[in-house]
């Protein structure tokens, strides 16, 4: 029977607080380093798709760069949506608030979902996850 | 969302913020539980976690100084009765939270 594990990355290239993109058998991941402890989890955000590893790991919680959605790494679960953006006190111009009004719109019912996880085991220095 | 999860959540990234501002959490584990829950369904509503026992005035800049934890917003009234308006957070050396009262500022002198 083969391994399911698969390496992914060495564990020495991801400093803990971490994350890092890789691509495992046609899934784009993220590894997070949560202080030694290695997660693996989609790489796509569980609201509007935005590559999390550009997002923040504050120990088991990321935090995503778009909206500011989010995710426990650790369970995938996500813990909040996006964040309202601060359009100010002024009103904007017709043509950009029929934008703003269509966008918020459309994103009324965005769903912010939870994210897939894989598992993860640490082996001869190198992180493995099972896709 | 999950609420205890989000409970958990905003316990760890609030507990960073307020303690370099000398404050902690309430040692009365209920009233705790209990406002963390009521900012969860604030968050779920607005998007924000308001202080849920200030009233939202819809000023973002006048809201945004009740996004929890409003300690800096409001540090020398919240030093003065050493905890925060709702209680959730207290100065360290507070033991018991109970006998401290919910002052206003005028009640202070700061108004």
């Amino acid at each position: 029977m083969s391994d399911k594990f698969k390496p992914a990355i060495s564990a020495g290239e991801i400093a803990p607080g971490g994350m890092k993109k890789v691509e495992l058998e046609g899934h784009e991941i993220v590894i997070c380093n949560c202080d030694g402890a290695y997660y693996a989890i989609q790489r796509r955000c569980g609201h509007m798709n935005a590559p999390l590893e550009l997002g923040t790991l504050d120990g088991k919680f990321v935090t995503c760069a778009m909206h500011c959605a989010q995710f426990d790494v650790t369970t995938g679960q996500a813990l909040s949506g996006p964040v309202p953006a601060d359009v100010g006190n002024e009103s904007p111009p017709p043509r950009l608030a029929a934008f703003l009004q269509h966008v918020a719109t459309l994103m009324k019912d965005v769903r912010t979902e939870s994210l897939r996880t894989y598992e993860t085991k640490v082996k001869a220095g190198w992180v493995h996850v099972a896709t | 969302m999950e609420t205890e999860s989000r409970k958990e959540a905003l316990h760890y990234f609030f507990d960073k913020v307020v303690g370099p501002l000398g404050f902690k959490f309430t040692p009365d584990v209920g009233l705790r539980d209990f406002l963390l829950e009521q900012e969860v369904m604030l968050e779920g509503k607005h998007g924000i976690p308001f202080c849920p026992c200030q009233p939202l005035r819809h000023d973002r800049a006048r809201d945004m100084q009740i996004v929890c934890p409003c300690i800096p917003y409001h540090r020398k009234h919240f030093d003065a009765i050493k905890r925060c308006w709702c209680g959730l957070f207290v100065h360290k050396d507070v033991v018991d939270p109970d006998s401290l009262p919910q002052l206003s500022p005028k009640d202070v002198g700061l108004e």
